[in-house]
């Protein structure tokens, strides 16, 4: 019976080892994934502003169809990124920032920012930015921002789309 | 069984279950809220650092990009108010009022979290489809068949999930929002 014990220890070891591994790897995974995916159709730390969710249109999973998304997938490798908002008064619209855990890292939405246009850049923790720039420092280099604008109508998009094509991101060059 | 067939059995063995676990708990996961409200399940730790790894690997698979709790609150149900499982085929009538949040809605996702074809182009009912007469009581019909009134469309042959957004929920909701008033489903019939 003693012949067992190191093998079950093993077991037991490399068991809590691969539960582990398969949770990071998953998450890791499928947020470089979504990055992959909203950038195959635009390019890296450049805004796409993405046509309304719908069975035909589904970048990701269990999108809303009543929100006007626009992303921003990044990879800070080349210098950091600063994001520029223009609200859309009158609704719901919100800039959040996902990092490659899938975190949220940065949220505000538009009456926190008084309605106002607001910038924020996102850099790992080494990468310098100008002053006067809110920064948010992240852990990892790739993740995606999102500005979600709320419709009460899909037909809404028409009128709304020049306002938040005003929204923007870029990485900054030093 | 010689020594290190002892050893790779228990390697395999130890690599099988957790990976199987994990995967198995992933996919669990997202219905396995740690608050319950009626039919409908959530997490106030969605997209924070805050969340242990299984929730987060959970809504990485069904619902990436997800907002953090003092945004937004997403309810989730797979079931009818008397707890089964919801079915396309089915009629459902789901009966609420004016939700605490700036902005709320319904969504109808397939098991897999994606939005269902319908010839109606109908696939949410939101806080906006509900005219100020009936904030303190609205009703939509959930089913495959079209209906007069409010109606969410199903597809038949496959089960479906809701997903409940609040936006900005208010300070009322989150400060006990497992005794929130929430929406009930209940089934009306089977085609």
């Amino acid at each position: 019976m003693t012949r067992w014990i190191v093998p079950l220890l093993v077991f037991i070891g490399t068991a809590v080892a691969a539960w582990h591994a398969t949770l990071t790897i998953t998450t890791f995974g499928l947020m470089e994934a979504a990055v992959r995916r909203v950038s195959a159709k635009s390019e890296l730390n450049v805004m796409a502003y993405g046509n309304l969710a719908s069975p035909a249109n589904q970048p990701i999973v269990r999108p809303s169809p009543d929100l006007a998304y626009s992303t921003c997938p990044f990879n800070l490798s080349a210098g950091p990124l600063l994001i520029n908002v223009v609200p859309v008064a009158g609704r719901y619209n919100s800039l959040s920032v996902f990092d490659g855990r899938t975190d949220v890292v940065f949220v505000r939405n538009d009456v926190q920012a008084g309605g106002k246009p607001f910038k924020v850049a996102i850099a790992l923790a080494e990468q310098k930015v100008p002053e006067g720039i809110e920064t948010v420092r992240v852990r990892y280099g790739r993740g995606i921002a999102l500005v979600r604008l709320l419709l009460a109508d899909p037909g809404e998009i028409a009128q709304l789309d020049t306002v938040r094509r005003q929204s923007n991101c870029a990485t900054i060059r030093s | 069984m010689k020594g290190w067939h002892r050893i790779a059995l228990a390697l395999v063995a130890g690599i099988a279950m957790g990976v199987g676990g994990a995967w198995y708990r992933i996919q669990a996961g997202f219905d396995d809220g740690r608050l319950a409200n009626g039919p409908w399940t959530t997490a106030l730790n969605y997209g924070t650092s805050g969340a242990d790894s299984v929730t987060r690997a959970s809504v990485a698979l069904r619902g990436i990009l997800a907002l953090p709790s003092t945004e937004t609150v997403y309810w989730n149900a797979t079931t009818d108010s008397e707890g089964k499982a919801l079915d396309g085929g089915c009629t459902y009538v789901m009966t609420g009022k004016a939700l605490d949040a700036r902005w709320w809605s319904v969504t109808y996702y397939d098991k897999k979290g994606f939005l269902v074809a319908n010839p109606a182009n109908i696939w949410s009912f939101s806080g906006a489809s509900v005219p100020p007469a009936e904030s303190n009581g609205w009703r939509v019909t959930i089913g495959p068949e079209k209906v007069e009134g409010h109606w969410l469309p199903s597809a038949k042959g496959q089960g479906f999930e809701l997903t409940l957004r609040m936006y900005n929920p208010g300070n009322g909701f989150r400060a006990a929002p497992d005794k929130a008033e929430l929406p009930k489903l209940n089934k009306e019939r089977c085609a």
